[in-house]
């Protein structure tokens, strides 16, 4: 991957730019600033009520991890929803490809990354066999997700039925266990180290980023899936090769899955199964809180990693302070409700306001 | 075609349409493989405990089908019919465990609950106009909390010993909670077809616009479906509690993906405008059967999924299939064109 | 006509007052007043984007008015949504198609009003209403069949049938008739005539003129959002009068210089005996650089399919097509454009031409990413900006910047951007469908010459096009199409308007030769039946001979009335009004002629 642009230094997209990009702040940008304002309160206040919570150790750096993970999730369901489209197999398309490396390495003992990438190719292909499926038959991307969903569902307990006898590949390529304990700290440039609170896994996430983030704002490829997201019709007489763009977009998002699945089972220290049966949820709420939209046609890179760090920021904060894990879901959801609520009040308040105003 | 329907009795072009329809297929799918099964099984599956077995555990799949195809009926998704039916479980049976609610009060709150939790679903979607899809999102979150909080890591036996007697209960080798399911269809079909509230909610889920035109509130389907379908969820919780001998925080987790398989096989639209009770009925019993199937044969359990997962595939790849051959034989006969329907589905925003 | 009058004293069915309805950035509605008197058909008229439309929603519940009243036979009245506006006795056509498309035909007439009891749907009453709707309209459906399965013009009846349904003394008609053939628009003008002698009151919008001429009493016409002509008899102007009432100036025709047709070289694009899997059948054309040929023919007969045939969206069985002499293979869009140069601008901008909810940019820039992308795809922003921007100004898009939002533009300048793409991406040939439908006259002169000027600058163009004026105005040659084939050719390099339009509806009615001409009657704002004119008519084979020789063009109006073939049609005693010539109204059957004096 090429280095991005350094004019700008946000990979966020917004292919609906502004009338008046001066004087007034588009909804987008406001949503994520709003969201940077939120995470930034609840960080303070989570650090007065509980020192716990800037613990380096044991706090931010699983903090993070779990955001560099979800992240990806979450682009890996921004590459669909880009098209207007939806991954519900998003996490059975990570425990496939995760399967696939578990494999690799007990089986064929390939080094990590050779693994890794063997696992992307295949969480591709099941992405893109999706997106065929999508684009010859016309079917409802929900429906046919769905279904996969179900069928990876099947094969994948089937396989690990087959192949292991405690449902999980436990055969750990060297430089595995590094990846999960290491920081930043262990990355130095000569003198300089980094923080020992980002994770390594961190960067695969930032390049995972700067790649979505870079293919939607500067290349034509990106461009013309906003546009089939946009408008399918219009994208066909204008030449972009729809099906195809539809495929790609599914690929896109199961290479995406498949990274994240191979960063669970990093982090988790073996490849199982479960990997994945809890990204579903995860996968939609960090875009659609950062302002990416269901319907197609705008993305945004950043604010996923927002929507994604202020779910987890309120989770960590919350088991700290000794809140249940039962418990959390309930105030996740209502947060998630809560937060798009406010996106349908400003709008009413503002129409109301130009009304008055007039 | 119009002329040739004025020389056929009336009716009888509805019993052809039925002739080709999905339902139908599915009902001979359904016989065959039950009959083939049966054979295999050398008349076992024919048994009286064997029946009662097989309808027992289709009261669920089927309730969880209908919660979701009525919303589906209004153009929406549930994806909270799982948390809400689990939830539901475990609040009902907590409530005749730990509180000594006696079991007919238990069934009641438990209705209510699902019924005012599903109005709230659907009163959220109308006043936030957030999609239907991110708000029940949100609510299942919330809801999988507060299963959570209320089973904990125990099992709630309800205790109740006459509501375990009506769940095993049955009539004939037909258990009473089956019937408890069929009877929810069967007062579904009639109310989609036949009752003027049903009918609006179903012109809301196939024209909203023209819904609204006609003098229809879209705002009042959509919380109508919304309030039945978590009706039905609480019907399928009693069932679900009356029918197992303890639920746990791990009941209902595997409602969601079921829930929309039997509907979408059984022939409904995600565009929603249409949907066939029928039809999910039929197909909640050949999921079943697959899973007898398994039983039978010992497989890995896994194997039910694949299987569905690829029916579902094949019905949507083979209905396209049939639908581009109409669209191609329409166009051959220019005179009975007509605008073919618009083949790229969007998600009802 | 003594009826009507003695009703005037009576308070008004309907009468809307000084209404004012803003959206966000305009103002839709600025003092309309509309008064609809019973037993009368009355014309709403007026340019795209004079308010029609929303003062159509206002009257309907759908717009609340921000200042304005409204009363319902005197009685002053709020409609907060569109059940009231059904309780209030005014149904609507609107312009969009609204069923339910899986229920059926009796079902969706009765929609707005479920018979029911208890709660129930009553089917017998459901079945009855939905026949007795139909009969009216002499429609022979199968009420028990799903709306799905049915013809566009279908649907349209059934729309129309539905909204007499509920038995409304007021009926509002949104371009009832865009989507159907003579004979069936017949049939609902006749059902609109047995209203209006029932007493009812019906308003009709239509674009074209003739028909209203034809049906209406009164007419009322908005400007910019009020009522410039209110509530007047129709047959006290002429159709000039109520057009320049509509512009707001008289309006004059077009002339472009003439421009160099080139005769050498091979043709850019020639289609060699096409055949297609859509229908065509031996069709061959050849446009040159510099050239505009026109496509002419009725809607359905197979041009749009010809364009899509051109950029390989549907198979070619037969023949050959070539650019610049040389076979082309053309398997898709992407092809059509990269390879051969081919741009094709469709006919429905907002669904098939525009990204609505995009930037201009990125609508202006989809074409040339191939073209100025660089390593890895990456598109460099500038560059793409800089050519939208270029282009924004070389055509004249009214717009914030090339980032502002394409749904915010008005139609014209939407149009603009949906051509803008093509030129940015340097086609040499475009197919441009319709390019006019739905854009203000002012917009469209404009647009003439731009079109004009694109073929001065060396563009080999095809111009499909159902407006003949237009069609005169800007082609070459003229190709009439009917029946997915080419049915002649007619040169039109004098653009004598009188001549092309006769040897081209010549074309299209070739296989049925015109029946004797019969008719000559004057030209009255509400005919009666043309057919007892008829008898009283003296000899009209001398007045069409007159016609034909172009003799009597200037001065005369020509009404063209058309002799139903068969027995289906017998509304107007077997006559239906088919168009006045000289404004572009054209029969698609053999017609006689009808003529009136001016002056």
């Amino acid at each position: 991957m090429s280095a991005p642009p350094v004019e700008r230094t946000d990979v966020e997209v917004e292919s609906r730019d502004r009338a008046k990009p001066r004087r007034r702040l588009d909804p987008g940008r406001a949503q994520r600033l709003g969201l940077l304002v939120v995470i930034a309160v609840l960080v303070i206040s989570f650090g007065s009520a509980s020192s716990a919570f800037y613990d380096q150790q044991l706090t931010i750096f699983p903090l993070l991890r779990d955001i560099s993970i979800l992240c990806v999730v979450g682009l890996a369901q921004l590459a669909v929803m880009s098209i207007g489209h939806m991954n519900l197999a998003v996490g059975r398309m990570a425990a496939l490809s995760a399967m696939v490396m578990g494999l690799a390495y007990q089986e064929l003992h390939l080094p990590l990354y050779a693994g890794l990438v063997l696992g992307l190719l295949v969480g591709a292909a099941i992405g893109a066999l999706t997106g065929w499926i999508i684009s010859a038959t016309g079917v409802n991307s929900f429906v046919v997700t769905l279904a996969m969903d179900f069928v990876l569902l099947g094969l994948v307990s089937l396989v690990y039925a087959q192949f292991t006898t405690s449902a999980a590949f436990t055969v750990k390529p060297a430089g595995m266990d590094e990846l999960r304990k290491y920081s930043l700290a262990d990355v130095c440039l000569g003198p300089v180290c980094g923080s020992p609170a980002v994770p390594q896994l961190f960067l695969f996430t930032v390049v995972a980023m700067l790649a979505v983030g870079w293919l939607y704002s500067r290349t034509r490829v990106g461009r013309e899936l906003l546009l089939v997201g946009s408008n399918i019709k219009a994208a066909q007489l204008s030449g972009i090769p729809t099906g195809r763009r539809v495929i790609g977009a599914h690929a896109l998002s199961g290479t995406l899955a498949g990274l994240a699945g191979f960063m669970l089972a990093v982090t988790a220290g073996s490849f199982t199964a479960t990997i994945g049966s809890e990204f579903m949820i995860p996968s939609f709420l960090g875009p659609v809180l950062g302002g990416t939209l269901l319907t197609g046609g705008a993305v945004s890179v950043i604010g996923t990693l927002l929507g994604t760090t202020l779910t987890q920021v309120i989770r960590q904060g919350l088991t700290l302070l000794g809140v249940g894990l039962e418990s959390l879901n309930i105030y996740l959801g209502a947060i998630l409700l809560l937060a798009l609520s406010t996106g349908r009040i400003r709008t009413v308040l503002s129409e109301r306001k130009a009304r008055t105003s007039r | 075609m119009t002329t040739l329907g004025r020389f056929l009795p009336p009716g009888a072009g509805r019993i052809r349409r039925f002739a080709r329809s999905t339902e139908m297929t599915l009902a001979a799918v359904g016989v065959i493989g039950f009959v083939a099964l049966a054979a295999d099984s050398h008349g076992s599956l024919l048994q009286g405990n064997a029946v009662r077995g097989i309808l027992t555990y289709l009261s669920v799949p089927i309730l969880i089908g209908l919660a979701q195809l009525v919303v589906l009926a209004a153009g929406q998704m549930n994806l909270s019919v799982g948390a809400l039916g689990g939830f539901l479980s475990v609040f009902t049976a907590a409530l005749m465990a730990d509180h000594g609610v006696p079991a007919p009060l238990a069934i009641g709150i438990a209705l209510l609950a699902g019924t005012v939790i599903g109005a709230g679903n659907g009163i959220l979607v109308v006043v936030t106009r957030i999609n239907g899809f991110i708000v029940t999102l949100g609510t299942m979150t919330i809801l999988l909390g507060l299963q959570y909080r209320v089973a904990g890591t125990r099992t709630i036996d309800a205790g109740s010993a006459a509501l375990q007697r009506f769940g095993s209960m049955s009539l004939l080798n037909v258990p009473t909670i089956f019937m408890v399911a069929l009877v929810v269809a069967g007062g579904l079909a009639f109310f989609l077809r036949r009752v003027a509230a049903g009918r609006r909610l179903l012109a809301s889920g196939g024209n909203p616009l023209a819904a609204e035109l006609s003098g229809i509130s879209n705002a009042r389907s959509l919380v109508l479906a919304h309030t039945l379908s978590g009706l039905i969820i609480a019907v399928a919780a009693v069932v679900a509690v009356a029918s197992a001998p303890g639920v746990n925080k791990s009941i209902g987790g595997d409602w969601l993906l079921p829930s929309f398989a039997a509907p979408i096989i059984g022939g409904a639209a995600l565009a929603g405008g249409a949907v066939s009770v029928l039809g999910a009925v039929f197909a909640a019993f050949i999921v079943r059967l697959v899973d007898l199937a398994r039983a039978q044969y010992s497989l890995d359990p896994s194997w039910v999924n694949f299987t569905v997962g690829a029916v579902v595939l094949g019905t949507v790849v083979i209905g396209r299939i049939q639908e581009v051959r109409q669209t191609r034989s329409r166009q051959a006969k220019p005179d009975t064109a007509s605008q073919s329907t618009n083949s790229t589905v969007r998600s009802p925003a | 006509m003594t009826n009507s009058r003695i009703l005037e004293t009576a308070p008004p069915l309907l009468a809307a007052e000084r209404l004012v309805k803003e959206f966000p950035g305009v103002r839709a509605l600025d003092g309309a007043t509309l008064t609809m008197r019973a037993g009368s058909v009355h014309a709403l008229l007026g340019e795209n984007g004079a308010g029609k439309s929303t003062l159509i929603k206002a009257l309907t519940g759908l717009h609340r008015p921000d200042a304005g009243t409204l009363e319902v036979e005197g009685r002053p009245i709020v409609l907060n949504s569109s059940a009231d506006a059904v309780r209030a006795g005014v149904a609507v056509v609107h312009q969009e198609r609204n069923l339910i498309p899986e229920f059926s035909v009796a079902e969706n007439i009765t929609l707005r009003q479920i018979p029911s009891r208890r709660g129930l749907v009553d089917r017998e009453v459901m079945r009855d209403t939905a026949r007795r709707c139909l009969d009216l309209l002499g429609l022979d459906l199968d009420i028990d069949a799903p709306v799905k399965g049915l013809s566009v013009a279908q649907t349209q009846l059934v729309e129309i049938a539905k909204a007499l349904s509920t038995e409304s003394r007021v009926l509002l008609l949104d371009e009832p008739t865009s989507a159907l053939t003579m004979a069936e628009a017949d049939r609902l003008y006749d059902v609109v005539g047995r209203l209006r002698d029932q007493g009812r009151s019906i308003l009709l919008v239509s674009h074209k003129l003739e028909e209203i001429f034809a049906h209406c009493d009164t007419v009322t016409v908005l400007r910019d959002g009020s009522s410039v002509l209110e509530a007047a008899p129709l047959s006290s102007y002429s159709t000039d009068e109520v057009v320049d009432l509509m512009v707001g100036r008289s309006h004059t025709a077009v002339q472009f210089a003439p421009r160099p047709t080139p005769t050498e070289g091979p043709a850019a694009l020639e289609l060699d005996g096409v055949a297609t899997a859509g229908g065509h059948q031996d069709v061959s054309l050849a446009v040159r650089r510099g050239e505009i040929v026109g496509l002419y023919g009725l809607v359905g007969a197979g041009r749009t399919e010809l364009a899509r045939a051109i950029l390989g969206l549907d198979r070619l069985t037969d023949g050959q097509i070539r650019v610049n002499g040389e076979p082309a293979r053309i398997g898709d869009v992407r092809s059509a454009l990269n390879t051969y140069r081919i741009g094709y601008v469709p006919e429905n901008r907002k669904e098939e031409g525009l990204f609505l909810d995009q930037s201009l940019t990125m609508n202006i820039a989809v074409t040339v990413w191939e073209r100025i992308k660089r390593a890895v795809g990456y598109v460099p922003r500038r560059k793409e900006r800089d050519l939208a921007a270029d282009y924004t100004t070389r055509l004249g898009i009214r717009s914030a910047g090339t980032g502002q939002q394409v749904s915010t533009l008005s139609g014209g300048n939407q149009q603009k951007v949906s051509l803008a793409k093509w030129l940015a991406a340097q086609t040499e040939i475009l197919i441009i469908d319709e390019p006019t439908v739905g854009i203000d006259v002012r917009t469209k002169a404009a647009f003439h010459e731009l079109i004009w000027n694109l073929a001065a600058d060396g563009l080999a163009i095809v111009l499909i096009t159902s407006d003949l004026p237009e069609m005169v105005t800007l082609a070459d040659r003229v190709g009439v199409m009917r029946e997915f084939r080419i049915a002649g050719w007619v040169d039109n390099d004098d653009h004598d308007y009188g001549t092309v339009s006769r040897a081209v509806i010549d074309l299209i009615h070739a296989r049925e030769p015109a029946s004797e001409p019969t008719i000559v009657r004057r030209h009255r704002p509400r005919p009666d039946h043309p057919g007892r004119q008829a008898r009283d008519s003296t000899n009209s084979s001398s007045v069409l001979r007159g016609l034909s020789s172009g003799k009597q063009c200037g001065e005369t109006r020509w009404h063209v009335w058309h002799r139903a073939s068969s027995h289906r049609c017998r509304t107007l005693a077997g006559w239906r009004f088919l168009g006045d010539v000289r404004r572009g109204g054209f029969p698609d059957r053999p017609f006689v002629l009808a003529t009136e004096r001016r002056g």
